[in-house]
């Protein structure tokens, strides 16, 4: 497998508590990986120390072999991280956010401009794309993050809880959108702590609880291993 | 370069709203409001005064001391007849005259006995607005009666003498002296020229230093508030990048918020001040009081060094916003640090200061272009370069301690709780 992502024996304290207490997984090119566990078990923090947001206490973490204590401006530039409470700048219109963040990817105006239309497709905001931010509904200000994520063809996109707060409709569109992307050579880690939308996205998961991975595998070799019928069910035997 | 400016762009965009737009215009409209109002003041202050005259006397004396008088200038005279002064006044207040002299008996006779004679002045006052006592005026053109009056009396009296001389036994004649150069001239009048010119320069200075902390700490409030500071810190762009470009974006803005205001108050400053002579400026320009190109340039360097440590200063304690709301909170030490040093220095020169002020003053990176402001003036370049280097040296450390926090966890997870330091106390 060529490794994306390489995470090895990784801590993460905050001061003196051990949010992350020794987690080590690998997520092919091309593979949806997923971090599954409830609220405060370690998924947030495990992604934001892969997006060199946070820094490493102890352990490595390697992607596409650039290691992000040493190398984060490289691991920058294969990265697109989307935080599960982000938010986008509310004085701009939701077409001026694409364009400054289409900036930073872009060597000519040629290339900006087809990121930012890429952007708005997938954004899928119609003429509301030129209104201001501050005048979006949350699932349309969702929508724009994750097309912010998506539209510079990341190698690795983070996604922490993708679909958090949007409707049912817009959640599967979400679902369908991030599986095309896997489909053409873009790595996704994604947590979420929804069981049915990790089984339906991810190649391969993690479940983590109180900062450490309790076990890993393709959803379909969890299932049997545990012999349950969904993933819901072999995080509920596994926790035991 | 690219990026850097893209960067810039956004903090501007993000920064000039409407509502800013607005209320720098509602600043500027009552600077220019308030500019006329005193400027129609004054030009109502130079209009003739309009006077009631009720002369009780009834001598040539008497009749000759009004129509001089009036021959004065600045002065209208609306003779009253009546009787007595009650009813005089009760004419004059229907009249709706606001002074009213009154001329009384005996007055030609005591004039020509060369004695003090008497006059009455009553202001009818109706507010207690500058335009509306006016009375002073009429007391200046009395004076200047009375001096003559004197002048004639010694004439008649030593006939032989100079009149003036008498009066006037002992003359002045003033001088200033700055370094080797001697000049004739009242140092009050000086002093008034001088200031004006010093006096702008730390207004400016106070004004861009608190709008472009201001600035910069909103933007470090709303990246919070906004949930935009974790995306913005995965981009592929240097950290250095984005705190330069928050700090230049910042600063763009407040210059032209402080370019903006300092219209309106230059409006409304040259009309409290137009009355500075062209004597005194000429006497300034004598002295060589005046700031030459490398003075200025001096200036203006350290005038734009205050500015980068105030950025950086803000931006440091824009780190600790939680929101927009807290972030206003915090520029509240790099006002107190920026109004100190301009109030001491409004009223004393840092050199008659005792050492402790001083040091302190000295420490506060923010008094150097006011201390520059006036010592420049006086040619005296070296605490002004030391002032300088002090700043520089000062905003690198601020910069760089920025570049490493956001290089570091504290970015994210940086707190300042008032409840905590409380509870610390």
């Amino acid at each position: 497998m060529d490794k994306a992502i390489e995470v090895k024996n990784l801590i993460k304290d905050y001061g003196n508590f051990r949010a992350i207490k020794g987690i080590s997984f690998q997520a092919g090119k091309g593979e949806i990986f997923g971090l599954i566990g409830p609220n405060g078990a370690g998924k947030t923090t495990a992604l934001r120390v892969i997006s060199t947001l946070l820094q490493v206490t102890l352990g490595s973490i390697k992607i596409f072999g650039y290691d992000v204590t040493r190398e984060a401006d490289k691991v920058r530039e294969c990265i697109s991280y989307l935080p599960e409470e982000a938010g986008a700048y509310k004085n701009l219109s939701g077409k001026d956010y694409l364009e400054f963040m289409a900036g930073f990817y872009s060597k000519n105006s040629e290339e900006k401009k087809n990121i930012v239309e890429k952007g708005v497709k997938i954004a899928s905001l119609d003429k509301r794309i030129k209104d201001k931010v501050s005048t979006y509904s949350k699932g349309m200000t969702r929508r724009l993050l994750l097309a912010r994520a998506l539209m510079i063809n990341p190698r690795l996109a983070i996604l922490d809880e993708p679909t958090s707060g949007l409707d049912v409709i817009n959640s599967q569109q979400i679902r369908r959108l991030i599986k095309s992307f896997a489909k053409n050579g873009t790595t996704v880690l994604l947590s979420s702590h929804n069981m049915l939308e990790v089984e339906f996205l991810c190649d391969r998961i993690s479940l983590i609880d109180k900062g450490l991975i309790l076990e890993t595998g393709s959803p379909k070799e969890l299932k049997d291993k545990y012999q349950v019928q969904n993933i819901e069910e072999v995080f509920m035997e596994a926790v035991k | 370069m690219n990026n850097f400016y893209n960067l810039v762009k956004k903090e501007m965009k993000e920064l000039i709203t409407w509502q800013m737009i607005l209320s720098l215009v509602f600043m500027v409209v009552m600077f220019g409001i308030m500019g006329r109002f005193i400027g129609g003041m004054e030009e109502e202050q130079k209009k003739p005064v309009e006077a009631a005259v009720l002369n009780l006397d009834k001598t040539s004396i008497s009749d000759n001391f009004i129509k001089n008088m009036a021959q004065q200038g600045n002065v209208q005279m609306n003779t009253i007849d009546e009787s007595t002064t009650e009813r005089a006044l009760e004419e004059a207040k229907q009249r709706e005259e606001k002074i009213l002299l009154v001329v009384p008996g005996g007055f030609g006779k005591n004039i020509e006995e060369k004695r003090a004679a008497e006059l009455e002045t009553y202001s009818i006052v109706k507010g207690l607005s500058l335009a509306g006592i006016r009375g002073g005026s009429l007391l200046e053109i009395i004076n200047t009666m009375n001096r003559q009056m004197a002048l004639n009396f010694i004439q008649e009296i030593a006939p032989d003498k100079e009149a003036k001389d008498v009066m006037n036994p002992i003359k002045t004649r003033e001088f200033v002296v700055v370094g080797d150069k001697t000049v004739p001239g009242n140092p009050v009048m000086l002093w008034s020229v001088v200031i004006s010119q010093s006096i702008m320069i730390p207004v400016i200075l106070m004004m861009a230093i608190m709008y472009s902390g201001m600035m910069v700490i909103t933007s470090m409030g709303m990246e919070k508030e906004n949930k935009t500071l974790e995306t913005l810190l995965t981009l592929p762009v240097k950290r250095t990048s984005i705190v330069v470009g928050k700090m230049v974006g910042a600063a763009i803005v407040a210059l032209i918020m402080t370019g903006v205001y300092m219209i309106g108050f230059g409006y409304y400053i040259s009309s409290i001040t137009s009355g500075v002579g062209e004597a005194a400026t000429a006497t300034v320009k004598e002295l060589g009081l005046v700031m030459s190109s490398a003075s200025y340039l001096l200036l203006g360097t350290s005038f734009f060094l205050a500015i980068l440590t105030a950025l950086s200063l803000s931006m440091l304690l824009g780190l600790f916003a939680q929101d927009t709301k807290s972030a206003q909170t915090m520029n509240l030490p790099i006002v107190l640090l920026v109004m100190f040093p301009f109030f001491v220095l409004m009223f004393k020169d840092v050199e008659n200061l005792p050492l402790a002020l001083k040091v302190i003053l000295y420490l506060i990176p923010f008094s150097h272009p006011t201390i520059a402001a006036k010592t420049l003036i006086f040619h005296n370049y070296l605490p002004v370069i030391g002032g300088v280097a002090y700043m520089a040296l000062f905003a690198v450390a601020a910069i760089y301690i920025c570049a490493r926090i956001f290089n570091t966890d504290k970015i994210l997870t940086a707190r300042f709780s008032f409840r905590r330091v409380k509870k610390r106390v």
